[in-house]
């Protein structure tokens, strides 16, 4: 099969588009780790990442990352299967309270990140 | 008859959809809100966000609970990228991806990045101090 296959469908291509996503996601997280150990160091040395090129890399990899989390959140109805008084809960619901679960994540971390900068 | 016992998935096959769907549940609740603030909102000054000055983001990193926090993202994190990025490459027609000593690179890459993490947040605003 020639490597160019995924080129020929959209639904090989967002398939090719989802498994990339690692690639910058991975990328963006070292970055993190790199801002986590700069911590370490002399307080006068601290210099955040903030340059233009940064936030455009950012913008880019929360495009991806936001691609992972909806396709991803969405699988959730198809893996998983759970019996409440021996009746099976629709996927629907699952994928919804998975949804629900995004939202408070992001506000919990949101609010963690800035209330911890007064 | 059927006694449904074959319908059942082989015990290895649930642990390593455990580990590879936890990780790609993880990112997927947690990351776009990391980096929309600390990538994006922050650095343009539209948030006041604790890695913007060393003191906030010291404390923060000081919280023990924060620090479990990162080394279960990044040990799951990891291990779901590592997975994925070896079949990407399968898929790109890579075989070789496919093998033990690729397997080893790249859950053995996995488990890399989670030890530098460990020692990372233990050296990095020590509890014990």
């Amino acid at each position: 099969m020639p490597t160019s296959w995924w080129t020929r469908n959209r639904h090989y291509f967002a398939y090719m588009l989802r498994e990339f996503s690692s690639v910058p996601m991975a990328l963006w997280m070292l970055w993190f780790l790199v801002e986590i150990q700069r911590a370490g160091g002399p307080a006068a040395q601290y210099r955040p990442h903030g340059s233009p090129a940064f936030i455009a890399f950012s913008v880019i990899v929360l495009l991806f990352s936001l691609y992972h989390s909806v396709t991803f959140l969405s699988l959730a109805g198809t893996i998983l299967h759970f019996k409440v008084f021996d009746r099976p809960v629709p996927s629907r619901l699952i994928v919804l309270a998975m949804f629900g679960m995004w939202l408070v994540a992001s506000v919990v971390v949101a609010f963690v990140l800035v209330w911890f900068a007064r | 008859m059927s006694t449904g016992v074959g319908k059942r998935p082989a015990l290895s096959h649930l642990f390593f959809w455990f580990l590879f769907s936890q990780g790609g549940v993880l990112v997927a609740l947690l990351l776009p809100a990391h980096v929309l603030v600390q990538g994006i909102l922050g650095p343009l000054g539209f948030v006041p966000v604790a890695d913007r000055h060393y003191d906030t983001w010291f404390s923060l990193l000081g919280n023990p609970l924060v620090k479990l926090y990162l080394l279960a993202l990044f040990a799951f994190a990891f291990f779901h990228y590592a997975h994925r990025i070896r079949y990407l490459l399968v898929d790109l027609g890579l075989h070789a991806a496919r093998s033990v000593p690729a397997q080893v690179i790249f859950y053995g890459g996995a488990a890399v990045v989670t030890l530098i993490t460990l020692w990372i947040l233990l050296t990095t605003a020590p509890l014990f101090h």
